[in-house]
């Protein structure tokens, strides 16, 4: 049995230790939000927080994650109103909307470590997630628009 | 791996300290620079030998300018990968602790254990690259920029002949040998690696020539 | 019950949408194009079989349901469809409830999301579809108020009666509505008085896609559903000949082991099946099968000779006219001062975000499927046929597409869950890994072309191109005497007016690899040859690019694109040589002219500065599905352009995962301007015009600024 704690919620799984959390989470936990992209931490669509830290669950083993807090995008934010959901929204950044878990969860660890981002320091967080229907400018102007919520306290 | 199995008085060690100053003195002087400390002496013979000293370190090069050491010792602030040591193709960037940055640190993908299968990030619970005020770039030096700048503390992580010694065996020098499926190993065994790499320092970490390739 | 009541049932059944008191569909009669609209209760004496094409339900509670009968996979179908509908409608577009059709041309028409279609092909119903269910609402208030029609107007989801102020939600109206005959000859609002369509309206699934509530294949989840995952051959074409699944049985969750053949086109993949309790164990049982090919009877191809014997064949054969005006050759041959050019283009992975995926539950005579899927009603008619079901019991249901770029319009991955749900007996979710993705195609095929031309007197006197690369009909029609319809695809038809000798023709090439449409098909490589030909005929006239074209055509509707695009991009101010490039293509009713500026990098390579878009769909509906759109195909472009190719060798794809086929990200994506030409032509497609232009003119761009010509793609951008 494996202890595992996914937005803010305490599970115990019995699962295989080297099965990667992504699995575990999809398929036994069952959240779907996060994704399966490529299965080796290539794209990003699998981000979640692990004690805070933007891991890539598709090859972060489950005994990596035993005992720790997990974040997924279900769990950030209580009514989809975290300031990058918000300015997700008003600058309708998804297409096909796949990525954007990943990438919501890379521009969290972002912004919550740097509230006022450079295009630079969106380039440095963000080049580890893929998104195919290159949504990257909106991506970008978002993240900005997410900091200056964040700044108004939103 | 080799045991130190010399362990000479403290009043020989501090005479021998004293005789190494000096030749670090002689050495400086003459625009050479090595190291000689007795502590980790290992199997070779106290002497000076700067014969020698430098063709050890000519194999020692070869193995921290291979793809599995100097990948994580680049020029630039992102490392790099594979065996023809491209770019890291996403980008991650060393950070000011050498760890990566933002959703982009390097325990974010590389794991404490290699990532079983191909193409997949090799891993080790310390992984990271130098801090960003001690980049100890490999990439580019030529072997006597190199061998200084491995004995120089202000430039090798602050490392006495003792730190430097044992370096060979630091968990990630290590890891260069167990690289993940499908990349290469460096050109010879850690054994022969860390034999080379102590016989350099031991005999007086000299720096090659200029001209040495 | 009458065949019609039941008819209006099962419309609900699918809809989820139960209780409604109102719903208003339309179909087509056979052969016409125009579509007759449908009010399932009062048209009693309709015959039942005849089912509605999009369509309205308003529930008594005022909630209102709008259909969508094709896929959302990015491209804002989700989007456009309620919001044409909601404008004549007349109720708020953010209270409507978008629900996806099942599979069945029969009832819907063609459903495949694809050639940018569904705006353009169905944007008039969808505008009377509304107008007519409004009018049938305000029939209904005028009838309970007993007062004139002309006295009430709808707004908001209400009928109001001017002149007292009373009013009704629909929900109120919706029972009386539905009682009444159905209007023709319904006048539709001008333009000007749309308060919806034109607008940059928040798309309706953006919210679901921020939170990971959006639903796509992947997330679908069953009782008792197993996970399944196939190792199929690598060299596509290949057959079992024997497998060792003891160490795969041995992974704890495996459940079983078999193989299976699906097929792709005509032709057969086989590949070795696991089923498990979750996805991981399925993938770790079929990373653990020891498997024993065939791989006897074809050519294992090798991407070098793909090129070298299309390009022997280029220099060998004329091939199938496909059009001609004039008689290029005989100005060619007398010709002294005639140009010349090869290019080559690469084969393409769509390389999808949500890799191939489908949850399959197989019941004896029926099976119901659940996917992302393009072309719902392909798949369901393919696997009629193959599993010999009778059609209406094979239930094909849309989920969110994680990306679709042709690819998911294909049969294969639905097929295969298919057959591993009926060897289980239970419902399973199939999922391909991305290095089956991308090793398994099919793929866009890779198209080299010869183009050849004269210009006299600062004017194109010949112009003759030839194509050599697989067809993609070739895999479903043994036709083998015509040339490609799409030979000329993307080139701006205005062309043909004004050239006096101008020809196109397909030298047909064939291998073994499967090929299928990729975002904007053909015009996605006959752009990059027909656009960067274009700029070397201007090169050698001496003229500029841009006013180069413009005297080439005669249409007034592009000379005010090449005038925009000119005054966006500064175009008469640009330096010499100061790497400015330009491209104009049309596809699916749209042209899209594109300036691209770039600079040299210091220490070598090439930056894109900034990108200039024009685009002239003709009538739109929301102008930030559009922008969004040119922005996603030119960062498309960009990758296939300057980052990924499939290469084959000795009949393997050399490709794997992203490691190998590299994606452009965030600090590649260059900026992008778009501008958008208002007129009053016919709809044009959104999701595929605006990615053929910008190879060339980025390569154009190239020329501009270094001299160097570039006419292979992919290229290195870092070392131009």
């Amino acid at each position: 049995m494996i202890s595992l704690n996914v937005n803010k919620k305490a599970y115990q799984l019995d699962a295989d230790p080297n099965m990667p959390l992504l699995w575990a989470i999809r398929d036994i936990v069952g959240l779907t939000g996060t994704k399966y992209g490529c299965g080796v931490a290539q794209c990003g669509a699998c981000v979640v927080h692990l004690n805070g830290e933007a891991v890539r669950s598709c090859v972060t083993p489950l005994s990596r994650a035993a005992g720790q807090e997990v974040v997924t995008i279900e769990g950030l934010s209580e009514n989809n109103n975290h300031p990058l959901q918000l300015a997700w929204k008003e600058l309708d950044v998804p297409q096909c909307g796949y990525c954007h878990s990943g990438q919501l969860m890379s521009a969290a660890v972002l912004l919550r470590e740097n509230s006022t981002p450079t295009d630079q320091d969106i380039d440095d967080a963000m080049a580890g997630n893929i998104c195919r229907c290159g949504t990257y400018s909106r991506i970008r102007k978002a993240i900005h628009k997410a900091a200056e919520l964040q700044k108004q306290g939103r | 791996m080799k045991q130190i199995n010399t362990r000479p008085s403290f009043s020989k060690a501090v005479l021998i300290i004293t005789m190494m100053i000096l030749f670090l003195i002689v050495n400086l002087a003459s625009g050479e620079l090595n190291y000689h400390h007795p502590d980790n002496a290992g199997n070779d013979e106290l002497k000076k030998d700067s014969v020698e000293s430098v063709n050890a370190f000519m194999q020692v090069y070869k193995v921290l300018m291979s793809p599995r050491c100097m990948n994580c010792h680049p020029s630039g602030d992102i490392p790099l990968q594979g065996d023809d040591s491209h770019i890291h193709t996403m980008e991650p960037k060393r950070g000011t602790d050498g760890k990566g940055l933002y959703a982009m640190k390097c325990m974010n993908c590389h794991q404490s254990a290699n990532v079983p299968g191909a193409h997949t990030p090799p891993g080790n619970p310390n992984w990271h690259m130098p801090p960003a005020d001690m980049k100890m770039i490999f990439e580019g030096r030529t072997p006597r920029q190199l061998a200084r700048q491995l004995v120089d503390p202000n430039q090798n992580g602050h490392k006495d002949t003792k730190a430097l010694l044992e370096h060979a065996h630091d968990g990630l020098v290590l890891a260069a040998w167990d690289p993940g499926e499908g990349r290469s190993l460096p050109p010879m065994s850690h054994e022969d690696f860390a034999k080379a790499w102590n016989r350099w320092i031991n005999l007086g970490a000299f720096a090659p020539p200029a001209d040495a390739k | 019950m009458s065949a019609s009541t039941l008819s209006r049932r099962k419309f609900l059944q699918i809809s989820g949408v139960a209780g409604s008191a109102f719903c208003l569909g339309y179909y087509f009669v056979s052969g016409a194009t125009e579509a007759t609209f449908l009010n399932p209760v009062s048209n009693n004496d309709q015959d039942g079989n005849i089912e509605m094409n999009a369509w309205i339900s308003i529930h008594p509670t005022g909630k209102v349901t709008i259909f969508s009968h094709r896929a959302e996979m990015g491209q804002g179908v989700y989007q456009a469809i309620p919001q044409i509908v909601a404008e004549e409608l007349a109720v708020l577009l953010e209270e409507v409830k978008v629900v996806f059709a099942q599979g069945d041309n029969k009832k819907y028409g063609s459903q495949v999301t694809g050639g940018s279609s569904t705006v353009r092909n169905s944007y008039k119903n969808l505008l009377k579809l509304g107008a007519t269910a409004r009018e049938m609402l305000l029939e209904a208030a005028s009838n309970k108020w007993s007062v004139p029609k002309t006295e009430c107007y709808a707004e908001a989801g209400h009928i109001i009666h001017r002149p007292s102020g009373r009013k009704f939600h629909y929900g109120e109206l919706a029972a009386e509505a539905s009682k009444l005959p159905v209007p023709e000859n319904i006048e539709l609002k001008p333009r000007s008085e749309y308060k919806l369509i034109g607008k940059p309206l928040k798309r309706l699934d953006t919210p679901l896609k921020t939170n990971g509530a959006a639903g796509f294949g992947i997330d679908k989840r069953l009782p008792g559903m197993l996970f399944a995952a196939v190792e199929h051959n690598p060299r596509l074409r290949g057959k079992v000949k024997s497998f060792d699944d003891t160490a795969a049985r041995k992974i704890p969750g495996v459940k079983d082991v078999f193989s299976l053949i699906i097929k792709v086109h005509n032709t057969e993949r086989e590949g070795v099946a696991v089923v498990a309790d979750s996805t991981w164990a399925a993938i770790q049982g079929k990373k653990a099968l020891k498997i024993e090919w065939d791989d006897s009877g074809f050519e294992h191809i090798n991407t070098a000779d793909i090129y070298s014997r299309q390009k022997e064949k280029l220099h060998t054969e004329e091939g199938l006219i496909s059009r001609k005006v004039g008689d290029p050759d005989e100005v060619l041959a007398r010709s002294t001062k005639k140009i010349e050019a090869l290019y080559q283009t690469p084969y393409q992975s769509h390389a999808c975000m949500e890799p191939m995926n489908c949850t399959a539950h197989y019941q004896g005579d029926k099976v119901e499927i659940w996917g992302p899927i393009q072309a719902p009603d392909w798949i369901q008619g393919f696997i009629s046929d193959e599993m010999g079901i009778d059609k209406d019991n094979v239930i094909v249901n849309l989920t969110f597409l994680g990306g679709g770029f042709g690819r998911k319009a294909f049969t294969d991955y639905p097929h295969e869950a298919c057959l591993i749900s009926q060897k289980m007996g239970v419902p399973i979710q199939l999922l391909w890994t991305r290095e089956d993705d991308m090793t398994q195609g099919p793929y866009r095929p890779g198209i080299s072309y010869r183009c050849e031309g004269v210009v006299e007197d600062g004017m194109i006197s010949a112009y003759k191109a030839r194509m050599s690369g697989q067809n993609i009909d070739h895999w479903r029609s043994d036709k083998r005497d015509v040339a490609n319809r799409n030979t000329s695809e993307g080139f701006l038809k205005p062309y043909f007016d004004s050239l006096k000798n101008v020809s196109f023709a397909e030298v047909q090439f064939e291998t073994p690899i499967p090929v299928i449409w990729w975002r904007s098909v053909y015009a996605s490589t006959n752009g990059f040859a027909y656009e960067s030909f274009m700029d070397e005929l201007a090169h050698e006239a001496g003229k500029d690019p841009l006013e180069f074209r413009r005297q080439h055509l005669e249409e007034t509707r592009l000379h005010n694109l090449i005038d925009k695009l000119e005054s966006v991009s500064n175009w008469k101010n640009r330096p010499k040589n100061g790497g400015y490039g330009v491209a104009i293509t049309e596809c699916f009713g749209t042209t899209v002219g594109q300036v691209v500026k770039v600079s040299k990098v210091p220490g070598g390579g090439i930056k894109i500065d900034q990108v200039w878009v024009v685009v002239d769909c003709g009538w739109y509906v929301n102008p930030d599905t559009i922008q969004a759109q040119m922005e996603g195909s030119i960062v498309m472009a960009l990758g296939a352009a300057t980052a990924h190719q499939i290469t084959f060798k000795d009949g393997l794809v050399e490709q794997s995962n992203f490691h190998s086929y590299q994606m452009p990200r965030i600090m590649h994506a260059p900026p992008v301007e778009v501008h958008l030409m208002e007129n009053d032509e016919n709809a044009g497609g959104v999701g595929e015009p605006g990615l053929p232009p910008f190879a060339p003119a980025l390569t154009n761009a190239i020329f501009d600024l270094t001299g160097k010509r570039i006419r292979t793609l992919p290229f290195d951008i870092n070392a131009v």
